[in-house]
């Protein structure tokens, strides 16, 4: 699903990534949706990183999807690597109208226990925003480009002048 | 190995107050085995007591005092207790009425049967 009202949705979905990252001491905190599509992000400041960790955390967990078919495992509840300094956790997070993606990198300032616990919370402020309540309006393949680019614009541009 | 994790988390729920023990990852905050009265999540706790006990021990080894060995905390009705156990730690959580010296005991004991 592409969704065509990103303005609405990153807004809204600012205050709850802010408080998930606050609190699980997270570094990096984006949100996609299954197409790739950012929707919120924290911590980065180039857009191409952004767009690349998208790309390859929606392909990440497709992989992770049709794996599970084939083994019978239904689905995946997270993914999580253990780097040596660095730490990835992506899971899906279920609302009532899209499953969205969540990746999370993380250093020894949390642990996996801390950002599963306020996962769990993220979760269900995400799924109780009203935003998420109907169906999304979809976007077309041909404003597809410029949706993504605005969508982009919209999480780098804040970050940015934090920063 | 994992009998063992059993055994210490068997050990300390037999004494008399101890609402739940668990045996936590150290780094990642996550149970290896729990033993738990109802209503304990222990995911939650696993997390929380890790979390607390590894920067209670930076500011231990800040202070110069070395590597933190057991980290007890005092509520309205219980104690959470938390024993370093090298790679894991024990977490006991136990009823205020609980005999606090035979908890803290069995939880060193455990600690150093899995270091």
């Amino acid at each position: 699903m592409i969704i065509a009202d990103l303005p609405r949705l990153v807004e809204a979905l600012k205050p709850p990534i802010a408080d998930f990252v606050r609190e699980s001491r997270s570094r990096i905190a984006l949100l996609i949706n299954g197409s790739g599509q950012v929707l919120a992000q924290h911590g980065f400041t180039r857009s191409y990183e952004v767009m690349n960790v998208a790309s390859l955390a929606a392909a990440a967990h497709a992989s992770a999807a049709a794996l599970a078919e084939l083994t019978d495992a239904s689905r995946w509840t997270h993914l999580h690597h253990a780097g040596k300094e660095r730490q990835l956790f992506l899971a899906p997070v279920k609302t009532p109208v899209a499953e969205l993606i969540l990746v999370i990198i993380f250093d020894e300032e949390t642990s996996l226990g801390i950002v599963q616990l306020y996962f769990e919370q993220l979760t269900g402020t995400i799924a109780a925003l009203p935003e998420f309540q109907e169906a999304l309006a979809e976007t077309t393949e041909q404003h597809f480009e410029r949706d993504l680019e605005a969508g982009l614009r919209n999480v780098i541009t804040d970050e940015g002048n934090r920063a | 190995m994992t009998d063992i994790f059993t055994e210490a988390v068997e050990r300390l729920s037999r004494v008399t107050g101890v609402r739940g023990a668990l045996v936590v990852e150290t780094d990642a905050g996550v149970p290896i085995i729990a033993e738990l009265a109802d209503g304990i999540d222990g995911d939650v706790v696993a997390a929380l007591a890790a979390s607390l006990f590894r920067r209670t021990n930076k500011a231990a080894q800040t202070a110069a005092f070395g590597n933190l060995r057991t980290l007890q905390l005092e509520a309205d009705v219980g104690h959470v207790i938390v024993a370093d156990g090298g790679d894991v730690l024990i977490v006991v959580i136990a009823e205020k009425t609980a005999q606090l010296g035979l908890v803290r005991l069995e939880a060193h004991r455990a600690a150093e049967a899995l270091q």
